[in-house]
Formats: structure tokens, sequence, C-alpha cells
């Protein structure tokens, strides 16, 4: 399975990777690690007549704490982040679920901004970033915004990304100490794409839930925050009862998409299975 | 497109070669570099029969353009053995029953190579999980985990 | 002592042993875990598989795929991909139909096919015109400016569907207007009278899909064809080369001697490579056509969509006989096995599962209703265990089913119906024979290795937390060495038929002037260990080192009539090639060492690579010279043909045990013999809430006859098992209703990786040598994967108990266990 042929451009820094947006617009396609587009190039699922192989790209792979919160440059490679002690002490909610991620060698090339910026529906971390409160930079070649992960997932495989930007930067709120979480999913095979996936990050003050933040990935739609399940734990008291409440509210609030793997019913059944066990494992670490 | 000329090191020796951008690769180390010993089973990134090291990663060669690997260091199965004696990893896969077909064996020992190279100790876990995206149609997997062991035991004999 | 069913005439039913090498209790190179010989360059990646060939000149082929399952081909416009730049060829169906006849087939009557679709298309997939180009990535290109005008015709996926079709929903209606290619109904033995004796009848509906062999390494060919000689050379990882290539020949209309195939390393094989006739006859015509070396290298897809990957595909519905007490007296069936849109193979699965369709146990009759359907989707090819593996898991699951039925115990229920060891040789009631066998010791081999009452305390344990842990077992049988009727024994007695009866394998041995011995094989390396095998065999034979032979591969043109690896024959099938040879040999020799030692032969034996003379050492000759006298000395020699120059000798092993089948077929003769026996043992846990299974524990124990290498043997028992794990949890090539495939790459298409393995399988041997066999060896490839399905079934079954589920239907996956346990819940709630 080839590729349909392309041309091929390799800016040297973001302003030329960024012209080279503008120039080509909806021709163009941004190639980071590769590990989602190429397969589709191969397949023949997506020709584009441009790439723009951004992959050396200086000074966008960065990881560190600045001012509270945790940056990660766009084209940090994921097997960076899976290593990283900053993410592990910062964020161990995205380390966790890097568990789940995918394999070594794909790991070793994809990027987490290209994972986000392809927005697969049965992917891990646009739900860690959900549930992170996560900030997305994006830049073209005149403009730069801050886009709200909420806002920046849109549907499957669509992002809020305009033709012409490119993600550069991801930046996440420092957890406060004493912060509960979690990562719970079910695949066909371990490292295989999301059946159900759910993060979960739960504040505690007193048994009571100060703030309770749960993504869920592999619906069949983009990554969604279940607000209806932290609407209902809000300030109560949580234990097993108001779990198995949640989790049966998590069924409930999804709408899945049937796939060849998972029908409906099977999906709802996982959601209230891993949103329990999420919810449990990430109140045992509720300080 | 006219073709992107690229240079970079394969398994040692430094290259220069004019090709289409959409050159996979994998299709580049076979076919213009007639190094056969790096296998296609897919060609979507799912079986690591392809399994190369680029820049000392394991990486799969029929998801990389062979465009990208300009400037880089690629080092595949033929590698290993150096003047026709077997690396120790070899050895480890001939003594232990290692492979049948022997079409996943490159992508195996390339992803050896890379967690050996990170990890001279590893554990029986840290073997599993470095070959737990190459799939053997053939052998089970445990064969394979044995033998990369056993490999990893011969070379601490050797450089004692 | 044999046994013989009443209804076959037992006067003469078994032919005498053929042995000539009895089994020994100890040997010098047979039994030992020799590292393998075909190793080294496989490890260094000089394997020499076939996208590794590379001719001069050579063009590169694609095929362009119908993305319909069902439809008549209006028309084909290839101006725009023959303009395209690189391009050097582009072939319709209707173009290739003009110098290429039907591709090879052994159905009767013939399903005709072609190697490119001609007037329509019969699933998604078929090739619908085929490019040659510089480059396969333009071949690809150009494959995208074809463009294909088509008429929707009638989807049929379903087989039950399929039945009932009529007018144009019929795939080959010059066939007949009805998409049942074959019904029939087989009885073997009194099973009327057996099922009114019956205390009790257990009746049970099972579903196995379609899953299928999906090596790592997909089908190719390159082939050359010279027209001043009008001869095609054409290299192919195909088995058949030596036993039905010539047919291929009839498909080009060439005769025989104008293809030669040229086996090469393969990347596995598990069945589905042992003809790859479609693949050559493409790639032979296409080189013909273009005047250029062409290879035709399958993609992930291709092979997928077209290639001969899929296995059995079967709806049963069965009802076993039994005693109060537990003795299963009769079975009865009906299968439906949905063979997709052509019948290359025929029914020979059907053929070859009724060799063992009791299993390992003493019943009495059978009877078997065949309904044999086409639909829109690939055909069927060949799939470790070829329909027996089907068999084996209907008739575990009819065993389990009757010890729920009578709350009996499930091992000590098949304890009580299995053959006994002085039964043997044992006829089962289709004709068959057991040749030898103890399966009591392998069961109790089995329960040792597995401490089951440690697992039951697993068990115990897990229960009172809710958890799900079961336990299951499976007494299988692993027929070995298939005879040639089983491709034809089931077909129409009054049709044309095809009844070839041989399926020999020869080989070649040469001892040249050094005093090495080469040794040439007609069939190819497939992940099996045949060069290894050989090379003990050999060294056994001629007490030789090991280092001292060679093995080389013969093609068409040169190859003596081999059937190759397939149906776990190999190993069995080159020892009696192997001996056979090596004896005649060794005659020559002695009479030769005889006069350089001036002994008799009958004074002298083969010890350390020398021939000497018994009880005196020191009075001996190396092979070597002896070699090199045989070869360079004739005037030192007497006259006659006995001393001609030279040292080699070839040798035809045929199968050695095979017999016709009845005229009525109420038996259907000796046809798979040589059978090998297993006992799987598996705990398993299920997550009640995600249907997830996983494997705690796995006990796989082998009976395969004397051991020529145990190494390699228990690499296919594990490979084998995870094929099996693969087919249990996993795997199935689904289509949806409107024919598309939408398992097709290795995304959906879910291959166990190791993390999908137990932590370990725990493999016994025993060995219960044939009677029949040269060594007494039996085949042992086909492994594994016979007898995980049915442990694996029972032992989720016995999980899911406190939910009163049934496991009749794979695979199984999370989402159907999580919709058993969810029915169950509801049921009760």
């Amino acid at each position: 399975m080839k590729p349909a042929a392309f041309d091929y451009v390799r800016p040297a820094n973001l302003s030329e990777a960024l012209q080279a947006l503008a120039r080509y617009g909806s021709k163009g396609k941004i190639l980071a690690g590769g590990q989602s587009l190429v397969p589709m190039m191969n397949l023949r699922l997506v020709r584009p007549e441009v790439v723009i192989d951004i992959n050396r790209l200086p000074a966008l792979d960065h990881i560190r704490v600045e001012g509270g919160e945790l940056l990660i440059g766009a084209l940090a490679r994921h097997s960076a982040l899976y290593d990283s002690p900053i993410i592990a002490q910062h964020f161990p909610l995205m380390s966790e679920a890097y568990r789940h991620v995918a394999h070594k060698p794909i790991r070793n090339r994809g990027t987490l901004g290209g994972n986000v910026s392809h927005a697969d529906p049965a992917s891990e971390m646009p739900a860690v970033l959900l549930a992170g409160d996560a900030m997305l930079l994006a830049s073209s070649s005149n403009t730069q915004r801050r886009i709200a992960a909420k806002d920046f997932f849109q549907g499957p495989l669509q992002t809020a990304l305009k033709t012409d930007e490119l993600l550069t930067e991801i930046r996440i709120p420092v957890a406060p100490a004493g912060r509960g979480y979690a990562f719970e999913e079910e695949a066909t095979r371990k490292g295989d794409f999301a059946l159900a996936a759910v993060a979960v990050l739960l504040d505690v003050s007193g048994g009571a839930c100060a703030k309770a933040a749960i993504a869920v990935a592999g619906m069949g739609d983009c990554a969604t925050r279940l607000r209806e399940v932290e609407s209902s734990l809000a300030g109560k008291l949580i234990n097993d009862d108001a779990i198995v409440q949640a989790a049966r509210t998590a069924k409930q609030s999804v709408t899945p998409i049937a796939s060849y793997h998972a029908d409906v019913e099977f999906k709802r059944d996982l959601v209230e299975a891993l949103t329990a066990r999420a919810l449990r494992r990430a109140l045992a670490r509720c300080k | 497109m006219a073709g992107v000329t690229i240079n970079l090191r394969v398994n040692g020796t430094a290259t220069t070669r004019t090709i289409e951008p959409r050159m996979l690769l994998s299709d580049f180390l076979r076919e213009e570099l007639e190094l056969k010993g790096t296998h296609v089973g897919c060609e979507h990134g799912v079986c690591g029969t392809c399994t190369v090291l680029l820049d000392g990663q394991s990486t799969r060669a029929c998801l990389v353009f062979a465009v990208q690997a300009d400037g880089s260091d690629v080092r595949t199965v033929e590698s290993l053995s150096k003047d026709g004696k077997l690396h120790a990893l070899q050895e480890g896969f001939w003594e232990k029953h290692g492979l049948q077909c022997g079409f996943c064996t490159p992508g195996m020992l390339m992803a050896a190579t890379e967690l050996i190279e990170k990890n001279p100790n590893p554990s029986l876990d840290d073997i599993r999980e470095a070959v737990s995206s190459n799939l053997c149609r053939c052998t089970g997997y445990y064969n394979i985990v044995d033998s990369i062991a056993a490999g990893i035991a011969k070379m601490k004999e050797a450089s004692k | 002592m044999s046994t013989i069913p009443k209804h076959i005439p037992a006067e003469g039913y078994i032919p005498p042993s053929r042995q000539r090498e009895q089994p020994r209790s100890q040997y010098k190179y047979l039994g030992q875990n020799m590292k393998r010989v075909e190793d080294p360059r496989l490890l260094t990646g000089q394997g020499g598989y076939i996208d590794d060939i590379k001719l001069p000149n050579m063009a590169y082929a694609a095929v362009l795929r119908s993305d319909r399952a069902h439809a008549r081909i209006k028309r084909i416009d290839t101006s725009k991909a023959k303009a395209l730049p690189g391009v050097i060829l582009v072939l319709t169906g209707e173009e290739a139909k003009k110098m290429t006849g039907p591709t090879a087939q052994f159905a009767t009557p013939p399903v005709v096919q072609y190697c490119i679709a001609v007037d329509r298309v019969r699933h998604v997939g078929e090739a619908v015109a085929a490019v040659v180009a510089e480059t396969r990535y333009i071949a690809e290109d150009a494959c995208e400016l074809i463009e294909v005008e088509y008429e929707d015709l009638p989807v049929v996926i379903d087989a039950l569907e399929s039945m009932k079709a009529s007018g144009d929903a019929v795939l080959h209606p010059d066939r007949g207007p009805t998409n049942i290619a074959h019904q029939k109904t087989f009885t073997f033995g009194p099973v009327d009278d057996d099922f009114a004796k019956a205390d009790k009848i257990v009746r049970r509906h099972l579903r196995w899909p379609r899953s299928g062999a999906q090596p790592l390494e997909t089908v190719g060919a390159v082939a050359h064809y010279a027209s001043g000689t009008g001869k095609f050379t054409v290299y192919c990882n195909t088995s058949f080369v030596n036993y039905v290539g010539f047919v291929i020949a009839g498909s080009l209309g060439v005769p025989a001697h104008k293809l030669n195939v040229i086996p090469v390393t393969t990347g596995g094989s598990f069945g589905s490579k042992l003809f790859t006739h479609k693949v050559i006859t493409l790639a032979a015509t296409l080189a013909r056509a273009c005047g250029r070396p062409v290879k035709w290298m399958e993609d992930r897809l291709d092979n997928t969509l077209s290639c001969d990957n899929h296995g059995s595909d079967r709806i049963y519905d069965c009802q076993l006989a039994l005693k109060n007490d537990g003795t299963m007296l009769s079975l009865k069936f009906r299968v439906i096995d949905d063979y997709g849109a052509y019948l290359q193979f025929g029914y020979g699965t059907h053929g070859n599962s009724l060799c063992q369709v009791v299993g390992p146990y003493q019943i009495n009759s059978v009877q078997m209703e065949l309904i044999a359907v086409l639909t829109n989707k690939c055909q069927q090819g060949a799939y470790r265990g070829f329909g027996s593996e089907v068999t084996n898991w209907m008739v575990e699951r009819m065993v389990d089913a009757a010890v729920d039925e009578l709350k009996l115990d499930p091992i000590e229920f098949r304890r009580k119906n299995l053959i006994k060891p002085e039964q043997f040789p044992y006829v089962i009631p289709t004709g068959n024979l057991y040749d030898s066998g103890n399966y009591p010791a392998v069961l109790d081999e089995a329960l040792r290795i597995a401490k089951i009452p440690n697992w039951k305390d697993v068990q115990a344990k897990a229960r009172a937390e809710g958890r799900c842990v079961g336990i299951g077992i499976a007494c299988c049988q692993e027929r070995s060495v298939f005879s040639a009727t089983e491709f034809w024994s089931l077909n129409p007695v009054d049709a044309a038929n095809f009844t070839l009866t041989s399926s020999p394998e020869s080989t070649h041995i040469r001892i040249d002037p050094t005093g090495n011995i080469q040794v040439t094989l007609g069939s190819p390396f497939w992940g099996n260990s045949p060069e290894t095998v050989a090379t003990q065999l050999v060294a056994e034979q001629f007490q030789c080192d090991p280092a001292n032979i060679n093995i080389v591969y013969s093609d068409t043109a040169s190859g003596y009539n081999s059937t190759g690896p397939g149906g776990s024959r190999f190993t069995v099938m080159i020892a009696g090639a192997i001996v056979g040879a090596s004896i005649k040999l060794k005659e020559k020799m002695l009479r030769i060492a005889g006069r350089m030692l001036e002994a008799k032969p009958s004074d002298l034996e083969f010890r350390d690579g020398k021939i000497g003379v018994k009880g005196v050492p020191g009075m001996e000759k190396t092979i070597g010279e002896v070699a090199l006298f045989a070869h360079m000395f004739r005037l030192n020699l007497p006259d006659g043909d006995d001393y001609a120059s030279g040292l080699d000798a070839s040798y035809v092993y045929d199968h050695p045990l095979t017999t016709m089948p009845a005229a009525d077929r109420s038996h259907l003769g000796i046809f798979y013999p040589i059978m090998g026996h297993m006992c799987h043992l598996a705990l398993v846990e299920v997550d009640a809430k995600t249907g997830k299974v996983k494997i705690l524990d796995y006990v796989a124990v082998h009976d395969a006859g004397t051991l020529v290498n145990p190494m390699t043997l228990a690499g296919h028992i594990r490979g084998g098992t995870a094929q099996g794990i693969g087919s249990t949890l996993l795997e199935q090539f689904y289509y949806d209703e409107n024919g598309q495939l939408l398992t097709a790459t290795f995304t959906d298409y879910l291959i166990p990786t190791l993390h999908e393995m137990p932590p370990q399988i725990r493999v016994g041997h025993v060995q219960t040598p044939s009677p029949f066999t040269e060594y007494g060896i039996k085949g042992g490839g086909e492994g594994g994967r016979m007898g995980a399905p049915p442990a694996l079934s029972a032992a989720v079954e016995d999980a899911l108990r406190p939910y009163g589920i049934k496991i009749d239907e794979l695979p199984l996956t999370p989402k159907r266990v999580r919709g058993l346990v969810r029915a169950a819940e509801q049921g009760k709630g």
C-alpha cells in the first residue's frame, strides 16, 4: 500500500512552517510523528499535495514548569513524556494514561501535539487534556491564540485548528498537592485504541468532593467531559454508593457510536465500569 | 516532484541517494540499498516486522518517508553480525529456538537492540514490553523472550 | 488387537505396516534438541523470501479490486491508466481470458474462476484489473485511474439467506440455480438404532466463524517468460510445486514442462500458501503479456481480501445420544459451511473433519449432513487444522453439554469414554484408522502438570470474592499425514471426479566425493524445520556428523513427487523418503566398503562417520574415503549396475496407509491414520463487567509419537496455541451486510500479541510411536490450534457458570462475553 505522490517541504523554523501553512492551505498537511498520518497516506485515505515536515523545528519539544503551569511543546514525543519525571510529578494522570498509549516505536516518533491535532476519538490524550483543563496554543503566520481544551476538540478527527494554524504548545495547570487521579481504559489488546477510556481528577476536602473532572474517550465522537457526573458529585460525600451512582450517571450520559468491536450497550457498560474504577482509585490517592 | 537528495548513515556507511519524497524508508532500505533483512508485513504500522533503529530509536520503517531520514543514522538487522560472527542476541535466538519462519525476527532483534542499548540489565518484563508491539504468528512469543534474555546473558559473560 | 466397527467389512481392512525402521529407546540424533540448520541465514537478514527476489528488468504489478460484493462488470476504461508514465501494461479480465484459462480448482462440478474477474465480481476485493509498471508506487497510481462501471447484483452474506437465494443472487448460475454447492448426508454405522437406545439426547447449535492464517508474509511471485522457448520460470512462496504444480501450466495453456516453479523461503503459511495458484497464474500471465519479468507481491489488503487465508465458517446443529451412565453412543449433526464466492479446494475440509470426528472417544456411529454454501465473500483456503480444529471444538462442546446434562465430572466423563490403549489400531465409524495411542496417559500427564486441585482452590477463592474463574479441559485428536482421498471422497459419486490417491514425499540423497551428504527436498520451508529434521534423520541413518549434511530444495523442473508440508505430514513423510533413499545408498556403500576392507557387507556397520567391521575398532573407512572410491575408481570395482560410478539414490515415499472409500460411502476408507492426541487445560478469569478474558494458566500435553526434535515440536505447540487463542478470543474475518470486510487490516483483525498469551504454556510430551511410520514418528505441526479453542471455550463457560451461560459461538470478544453476561443479568433481574 503505497502513498500517492506529494511535494515535500521541510521548514527550518516555526516562521517558515507557518508561512508554508499559509501558502498551501488545505493542500498542505503537517507531518510530525507520522504515526497517524502515514498509515492513512499508505492506505490512500488521505493524499495531501504538500507534506510539511516539522520534525526539525527547534525549541518545540520542551517539557517544563513555569509560573504554576506545565508547558509542553507540541513536538514533545510521547516517549519523552512517558519517561518524564516532570510529568510524573506535576501531571501524573498523563503518566498513567501513557501506559495505555500504543507501543514504544510509535511513542518514539509520535508527538503529543500531533496526536491531539489529529483528534482520533479513541485516543487517550484528548481525554487527559480535557480532564486537566489544558490550554492549547495555536499560531498562524499572523495570529496566535489560546484555545481551551473544551473548545479545541469538536468532533471525530475535528479540532478548532484552522487550516493555516499549527499547534505549538500545551499548557496545563500544575496539580495542587493531594489531588487524586486515575486513568482507566479497556482496549481490545494492550496498546490498541480505547474501546472506552475514563480520566479522573479528584480534589476532596473533609471527605466531600471539592472538584471532580471526568473525561471519557472512545465513544466515537470526540472526547468529552462528563459535566453531569461532575455536578452530581460536587460537594457530596464521596463514598462507594456515590461512586456507584456516579458511574451509573456516566453510563446514561454518554452517546456512543457503535463500531465493529463494540456496540452501544457494550460501550455504556464499559463507561460505567471504568468510571467506578477510576473514581475509586482516584479517591484512594486523594490526601 | 523532482527527486530529493538525502545523505544518511546506514549501518555505519555514509550513503547518498536521490529519491521521490513518498518513498517509504522500508522500500528505500530494501530496493535502493538492497538490504533485504528489513521485512514488510502490513505497511500500516501494526505488525512491527519493519522495525529499524532511527537515531537509536526503534521505528516502523513503513511509517517514515526516507526523506525524513536525511542526516540520520539508520541501523538494520544487517548491522548486528560482524565479520560473519553472529551478535550475542542472534546467538540467543538460535539457541533458544526464538524463530520459526524468521519473518518477524529482524524486527524483534532491532527492538531488542534498542532495549539493551538503553538498559543493559533489563528484567523479563522489560524484555516483554520491548517486543510487545511486534507480532509473531509462529512462536507464541515465549521463546523470543527467552532468546533475548539468553543473548543478554551471553553479552554479560563476554564482557567479563 | 484391532477394533473395527461392525458396518465395515473387517477382513483385510487394515493393510500391513510398511514400517522399516522400528522405534527405539535411544537414538544418537533423533530426539535431540538440535539447533536449527535454517537459522543463521534467517537471523542475519539473508532469508531469501519472495520479496527479496529481484530479476534484471523486472517490473511491478498491482491489482485493482472490486469495492462491491456482487456486480456485473459493464465497462472498464483503462485508457487513462495506460497513459500514465511508467505504466507498461493494463489488463482486464476479458483481455486476460484470451491468454489464460480458468485457475486451477478441485471442486466437482467445477466452480470456475479466472485470475482477473470476467463478467462479474463476486466479493469485495476480487481482482478487476491488473497493472504492470516500473514501480509498485506507479502501478498503484495507475489502478486509481481505471474506471469501472458496475451493475449491482443482490448481495448474499448470510449463509442461511444464501441457501434460499435465487435469480441474480445466485453466484454461479452456470453451475445451477442455487448457491448450495453441495448437500449430502453421510451415515456411518447404525445411527438410528443408537439414537433409539439413548437415555438422553443433548442438542446444541454452534457457530464457528471464519478466522484465518494471516502469516506475517503475504503471497508473492516473480514470473519470467522467455518468449523464445515459451517457458515460464516463476519464483513463489508456494508449496505444491512438485505435487499439482503442473495444473497451473494448464491454466497458462502450456505443457507442464514449460512452467518451472521455484519455491523460496516462506514467512509462515499455516496452510494458506499450500497452492497459491492464483498468484502464480496472474504473475505469469502478466509477464507473458508485457514481455518483462513481473513481481506480483500481495500487500496486506490484497491478502486478506482475496487470498487463501480464510478458514472454515460453520454453523452446526448437533445431537449426541447418551446413556445415563455417561456412555456416548452416537453423534448426528448438520453442518452448513460458508465457502465464500468460489470453491477452490472442494469440500476437503469436511473430508478432513471426518477423519477424527468422534474425537478420542468410543462413539459407535456418526451421521453428517453437509451443506456447502456459496456467498459473496472471499473463498476459503486452508488454515491450520483444515476443518478438523472445528470438529474438535464441536465434539468437545457436545461432550461438555453431555457432562452438564448428566451432571457428571468433565474429566471423569472423558476418561470413561476414551478409547483404551489395548483397542488400537482403532477404526472409527467413518472408516479412518487411529494407528496408536495412550489417551489416559496423556490425560494423566496433563492433570499432573496442571495440579488441578490448586486450580480449584484458585477458583473457589475467586468465587468467594465474586470473581469469575473457570477451568476447561479438552481431549482432542491431531491427525497427521493426509491422504489425497479426503479431497474427493465427499463429492457426488456419479460426477467426473479426479479421484487422486497419491500424496507422496520424495528425496534425493547424494554423497559427494568428499563424503558430504546433500539431501534434496521437494517441498519448501514454511517455518516448520524441514532442514533440521532432515539433517537429524540422515545423521541417524548414516551415524555421521550433522555438519557434513547439506539440504537443498528442488523446483518443478528437477523435483520428485512431493506433497509438501500441510496436514502435519512433512516430518513423517520425509522420514519415509529419507529411510528409503538411505537404505538403498547404505546398501551400495556397504558393498563398496566391503571391497575396500575385504569384509562381508553383513559384518559391517555405520559408526561415527565411518563404516567399519563390527567389533573391530580401527578396521574402518570414513564415509569420505568410501565416497571417493565410489565416485572415482570404477575399474577397482566389479562390473554391473550395482557399482556404477557415483553415490546417490532417490526415493518416492507414498502415504504409508491409505485405502479407498466404499463405493456407497458407508465408510471413507483409511485416509488420515497417523493419529496424534492432545490434552489441553486452561484456567481463565472473566471480568463480568468488561467481558475481558484473561488466561491465568495453561497446560498442553501432546502425543506426536516418536519425536525428532522436541524443541521444534514444542514451538508448534505454543505457536499453535497462540493461534487457537486468537481464533477463540480475538480473530474474525467479519463481513457486514453489504459484503464489506470490516476486519481487513491488522488494526481490526486482531492477532494475539505477547500480552494476550498466558504467563506460560506448560508443555508435556507423551510418545506413543506409530506402528506404520518410520521410527514411529507422527506429525505435530498443527499443534496447539487443534486443542486451544475447546479448552478455552470450556473454561469461559465454567467461569460464567453462576450466570448459566453456554458458550456456543466464537470469538469470545469482550463485546460478546459482556453481552452474554448482560443478557443473563437482565434475565434474572
